[in-house]
């Protein structure tokens, strides 16, 4: 195993990295790995964990850094862009390869190792200077942005109706016809993906954010096993998710985790990580109530829309909500698992229905927010 | 393997208990006592068997579990009976195995997807109950989050409102932290009942 620290790269920045023998596994065995990335720091940090023990080397060449493994690996998410000034994304290539794209900002990189489970730490140092989130509108300032966020997307599909209809195509499909009718209410929209891609959650409210958008909402197709379940249902972050009870006994929680003659289970969050859950939580913390009457304006105009009178708003823990600074729900605009309505949304005038109900909703909001607003410092929404 | 007597007891003993721990809950629940017997007794056994059963009733109580509803997005209670111990994790643990069996009347349906299994359950002094569930839990959701909220509340309400001593519930997948089981539930943190799902449940 050693022997494969060898290498051929221009630029070596990094050796090591036998963590063990490798009992369990056998050598053609694809090793489970996952990549999580954190941009939240001063440096860009990304864990790569490992579910056994992995040869590896990490070496850099032009605008990449490498992380060369022995055994094949089976990455749980290949591939991830990011709107990051220091790294940019990453890619599994090859079964063997981890491939992460370098950004302008980037300078260099440390790297360390934990283990239980056995996880590699990259730090790409650098300056991040002005976050580069293409999705923010250049020169935003003073104009009201409403970000769209078209639910799952590649190879997360999220939920498949009976013949076959994707609820990721669909919901990129409402989200642009929803943006093309903002935007004749004089609204700039940002779609937090206009293609069809992986986008992790956190990436999503994190557009929302960096743009300082007046609206966050994410569209989604629902399913079911009830063959009866049917219609559209707004959903707005669950008070439970985000009050003090919560954030007290997480911080405790990540105090002193292990439990008396227990081994702890990998993965558990780090004492770091409650405090940067605490902030988030705050965050939406302070949009429930606003949260709250633009749900129950959209689920009023779907409801007339869909001849439905008595269906109310819902709560939901849902984690694309946690942490966004603006009011944000989500729209399940229908069950995908019922063959009408999966039906339905093949035709595109109903998908046109669906956005306008959503666009009057939003436009019945803003128009209540603006009779709200008091003076010019207040928030932009007053303004079209 | 006995005359091994020269590792400390105390490792044995732990050694013993993690192999146990992921397949063996349910057994763990029908001991209770289990752990007060003296593990270098091994006469013990035989006096237990030589009681006849009839004169040992194994004190039994009921409990609610809670599935998804064949009508409605709430879940429904359907009631078992399950060996009363006062140990908050053998009572979470036959829970969690009467809910990974699945419902037994047509007005409930399964909670989880088919397959999914209890790697390990263990409750904390501050109220948190760890529930650790193979990856089947996370693979066979279906993509709707009808689903996915009923089937995280349907193990989050079943162990709250039964056992006492649990307040909260996170949930682990091939014992890790997950974010969602499918994109739509904050699964970062323990979470509290939601006692508007479980029509009927005490409120609160």
């Amino acid at each position: 195993v050693q022997q494969f620290l060898a290498v051929n790269s221009p630029r070596l920045v990094l050796l090591a990295a036998c963590l063990a023998a490798v009992p369990a596994f056998g050598a053609a065995e694809p090793v489970p790995v996952t990549v999580s990335i954190d941009t939240s720091g001063p440096s860009t940090r990304a864990v790569v964990t490992f579910k056994a023990p992995v040869a590896y080397r990490v070496q850099e060449d032009a605008g990449r850094v490498m992380v060369v493994c022995e055994q094949p690996l089976a990455p749980e998410i290949a591939e991830r862009v990011l709107e990051d000034g220091i790294v940019k994304g990453f890619v599994v290539q090859g079964d063997h390869e981890i491939a992460f794209t370098t950004g302008r900002g980037y300078r260099r990189l440390e790297s360390f190792e934990l283990k239980n489970p056995s996880r590699l730490v990259l730090d790409f140092q650098g300056d991040r200077g002005a976050r580069s989130v293409p999705a923010v509108v250049p020169g935003g300032g003073g104009q009201t942005i409403i970000v769209i966020d078209p639910g799952h997307g590649g190879v997360e599909t999220g939920a498949i109706g009976p013949s076959g209809t994707k609820e990721k195509d669909v919901t990129l499909d409402l989200a642009r016809r929803l943006k093309a009718l903002l935007v004749k209410q004089g609204v700039t929209v940002v779609l937090t993906r206009d293609e069809d891609r992986v986008l992790p959650l956190d990436d999503r409210t994190a557009i929302a954010n960096e743009n300082r958008a007046e609206l966050f909402v994410s569209i989604h197709l629902n399913a079911s096993k009830r063959k009866s379940a049917y219609g559209a249902e707004t959903y707005y972050l669950s008070t439970d998710a985000t009050d003090d009870e919560a954030r007290t006994l997480a911080a405790l929680e990540n105090k002193a985790y292990e439990p008396p003659g227990v081994t702890p289970p990998p993965g558990i969050a780090p004492a770091d990580k409650s405090l940067e859950l605490i902030l988030w939580d705050l965050a939406q913390n302070s949009y429930l109530a606003e949260s709250s009457r633009l749900a129950v304006s959209v689920q009023k105009e779907l409801n007339d829309m869909t001849g439905v009178r008595d269906r109310g708003v819902r709560q939901a823990p849902f984690r694309v909500l946690m942490g966004a600074t603006m009011p944000a729900i989500l729209v399940e605009a229908g069950f995908i698992s019922n063959p009408d309505e999966e039906a339905r949304f093949k035709d595109d005038a109903y998908k046109d229905k669906v956005a306008a109900a959503i666009a009057r909703a939003i436009a019945g909001f803003r128009r209540s927010v603006a009779a709200l607003d008091t003076g010019p410092a207040a928030s932009g929404a007053a303004r079209p | 393997v006995s005359r091994a007597g020269l590792v400390p007891a105390g490792v044995t003993l732990l050694f013993v208990a993690l192999v146990m721990a992921p397949s063996g809950c349910g057994r763990k629940a029908a001991a209770p006592e289990a752990p007060e017997v003296p593990a270098s007794a091994p006469t013990a056994a035989p006096v237990a068997a030589e009681v006849p059963a009839a004169a040992v009733p194994v004190p039994k109580a009921t409990i609610t579990v809670w599935f998804p509803s064949a009508a409605g997005d709430t879940l429904v209670g359907e009631t078992r009976e399950i060996v009363d111990t006062l140990r908050p994790d053998d009572r979470g643990a036959q829970i969690l195995a009467a809910l990974l069996e699945g419902p037994k009347t047509g007005a409930a349906l399964p909670a989880v997807p088919p397959g999914t299994k209890l790697r390990q359950l263990w409750i904390r002094p501050n109220g948190i109950a760890w529930a650790d569930f193979s990856t089947e839990l996370a693979s066979g959701m279906d993509g709707g989050s009808d689903g996915e909220i009923l089937a995280i509340y349907a193990i989050v309400d079943s162990l709250a409102l039964n056992v006492p001593a649990i307040r909260r519930v996170g949930i682990l997948v091939d014992g890790r932290e997950r974010e969602t089981l499918g994109g739509h539930v904050d699964l970062r943190r323990p979470l509290a009942p939601d006692t508007s799902l479980a029509a009927g449940a005490p409120k609160g």
